[in-house]
């Protein structure tokens, strides 16, 4: 970042019309998509900044590095968890200045595996699942558009998912063996969490809110088979999380 | 006892056992588990089973060329360096490993690959003074292509100009990455207590190409190097589970002579020999053919004698020799 925008950044407040834009929630949001949405919402509500949750067709096309979610703060767009912590780190928020360095580094790393097997797992079987594609992701991702753009860019958006998929080494993986790595990584979550209520101590982070996101997530959605949700499932320390923190910082809004 | 494993790897160099990190990684873990297998290094990927290296082939004659995937099979087989690791180290080995893959890479790949002097200085280089004739020509390139569209699709960027913009964006990721490898090492020999984990072999295998290779743009090597505690574990891993490469990387070869000290490695070209035959070769036939061609050599074919027919043939007998 240049200083000027450092110090734009600095000096202004958190605004109160702040948005955060998404797909569609009841038609067109996939499960990755709204994983990280609602990782970037449980953050911003632990910090206690306020946003507001703003549904549009073409919110991907609208982010600036093509992903979602973005928030958009005063005069600035800004996309993707990691990004959106370092600038709310700028604006003085932060969850993680009580950590020490190894902490950090844990947290860090910890980070890190979660968007590497849990999203990355989420994508496959999204859209490497032949049955999931053509059922659930397909139709979803291209209800706004009308034929036959919504065949081209639903297949391009498959087509790309894959492409990346062989890239980072997962396209030779079986369904089976991708449910296998969810639950290694959920049995590392698990282990770290242990019997604590937040992955450090009493305070929240960013990590706590990552791995709600996605939990939660995949909990709730509705996909061809339970099999993702039940490895979940198997792990109690996880649940009490996911339940803890809808009940501390979501329960507002249905009351 | 069932036969040992065959591994299918890259050559080293540069005091490593290989080049290649994915390879380095496989060689380090079989190293600290304590598998045997039989090393067969080469620098010809098509002479692999799988075309592609590291391949490991098992006694079920599979192939399997992700260094996760064949270190699930050694484990299956119970060589596991992860065995005296708690459930939280184990947990904490996954997460770093993810850490190392996430943010690391892409700037592997930017600095051997994409960096332009880098690239065509040294990795370039290597590749092709290593692979064999005609592999050499075309392989480098094919191989940069498909680490671009890796570094690509890994980003998530449609469109990937080797620029200052990337540059900066990458060794930021990937010097934060190296000082949280550096924190949680600390001054332990090992990541987790006295014996190499997983993780170990991973960090090791990332790591040892940068600290070892001369590369003229090496921005992400100062930093490494100014790491004390990586260094040292890298040179530690080197001396104690791969002797033999370490010296040899000294520049102490008992059966040739010293390398020069600097500028060594690009003189010394493998199979000389058979390089210096085989253009000879191909510059005799070159002689020949256009010679041939236009007619300053011809080859003629003198009618022999044909021996006597046994029966005599109707023609040939009236204007021939008169036989009777």
């Amino acid at each position: 970042m240049s200083i000027k925008l450092f110090i734009t950044l600095v000096s202004t407040p958190w605004p109160e019309s702040a948005t955060l834009y998404q797909p569609l929630k009841e038609d067109q949001i996939l499960l990755s998509d709204c994983a990280s949405s609602l990782a970037v919402q449980a953050y911003l509500r632990m910090c206690g900044l306020p946003v507001q949750v703003v549904c549009r067709a073409n919110a991907e096309y609208m982010s600036p590095s093509g992903k979602i979610p973005f928030i958009h703060v005063g005069n600035q767009v800004v996309s993707e968890l990691g990004p959106i912590v370092q600038f709310t780190k700028a604006k003085g928020n932060s969850l993680s200045d009580g950590l020490d360095d190894i902490q950090r580094a844990e947290m860090k790393a910890y980070m890190e595996l979660v968007n590497n097997m849990l999203l990355t797992a989420e994508l496959y079987i999204q859209w490497c699942d032949d049955a999931t594609a053509a059922e659930i992701s397909r139709p979803r991702y291209s209800s706004p558009y009308s034929w036959p753009l919504s065949n081209i860019l639903a297949y391009q958006k498959q087509w790309e998912v894959r492409r990346k998929m062989n890239a980072v080494g997962w396209g030779g993986k079986t369904l089976e063996q991708v449910y296998e790595d969810v639950n290694q990584c959920c049995q590392a979550l698990s282990q770290r969490l242990g019997t604590q209520p937040y992955f450090f101590n009493k305070q929240p982070t960013e990590l706590d809110a990552l791995v709600f996101g996605h939990l939660f997530t995949i909990l709730t959605t509705r996909l061809t088979s339970t099999e993702l949700a039940e490895r979940i499932k198997s792990y109690s320390n996880l649940l009490s999380f996911c339940r803890r923190i809808e009940q501390t910082y979501f329960e507002d809004k249905s009351s | 006892m069932a036969a040992p494993d065959e591994l299918f790897c890259w050559e080293g160099d540069w005091g490593l056992p290989s080049v290649s990190t994915d390879c380095l990684v496989v060689l380090a873990y079989a190293q600290f588990a304590g598998a045997p297998l039989k090393l067969k290094k080469m620098s010809n990927p098509w002479r692999s089973p799988s075309g592609l290296l590291p391949t490991l082939r098992t006694n079920q004659k599979e192939n399997l060329t992700r260094p996760s995937d064949i270190i699930i099979h050694l484990r299956k087989q119970k060589y596991n360096a992860d065995l005296d690791l708690s459930a939280k180290e184990g947990a904490d080995s996954l997460a770093f490993i993810s850490l190392l893959e996430e943010k690391l890479k892409p700037a592997l790949i930017y600095t051997f690959w994409v960096e332009p002097k880098n690239y065509v200085d040294v990795t370039r280089r290597w590749y092709a003074d290593h692979m064999p004739f005609p592999l050499n020509f075309f392989l480098p390139g094919q191989m940069q292509r498909g680490q671009l569209e890796r570094l690509r699709l890994l980003r998530g960027d449609e469109s990937l100009e080797s620029g200052e913009e990337l540059e900066k964006e990458l060794y930021r990721d990937a010097t934060e990455c190296l000082n949280l490898l550096s924190q949680r090492l600390g001054s332990h020999k090992f990541f987790f207590g006295d014996t190499p984990s997983s993780l170990d072999a991973f960090v090791f295998g990332h790591l040892a190409p940068v600290l070892r290779s001369k590369l003229p743009n090496g921005k992400l090597q100062q930093h490494l190097k100014t790491l004390e505690n990586l260094s040292s574990f890298c040179s530690n891993v080197l001396l104690l589970y791969f002797p033999r490469d370490g010296r040899e990387g000294g520049g102490l070869k008992a059966s040739s002579p010293p390398p020069p000290p600097e500028g060594g490695d690009f003189d010394h070209v493998p199979n000389k020999r058979r390089k210096q035959v085989l253009s000879a070769l191909a510059a005799l036939g070159a002689m020949l053919s256009y010679a041939l061609l236009t007619g300053m050599v011809s080859i003629q074919q003198e009618a022999l004698e044909e021996p006597p027919d046994p029966e005599p043939i109707g023609g040939e007998g009236e204007a021939g020799e008169e036989i009777h």
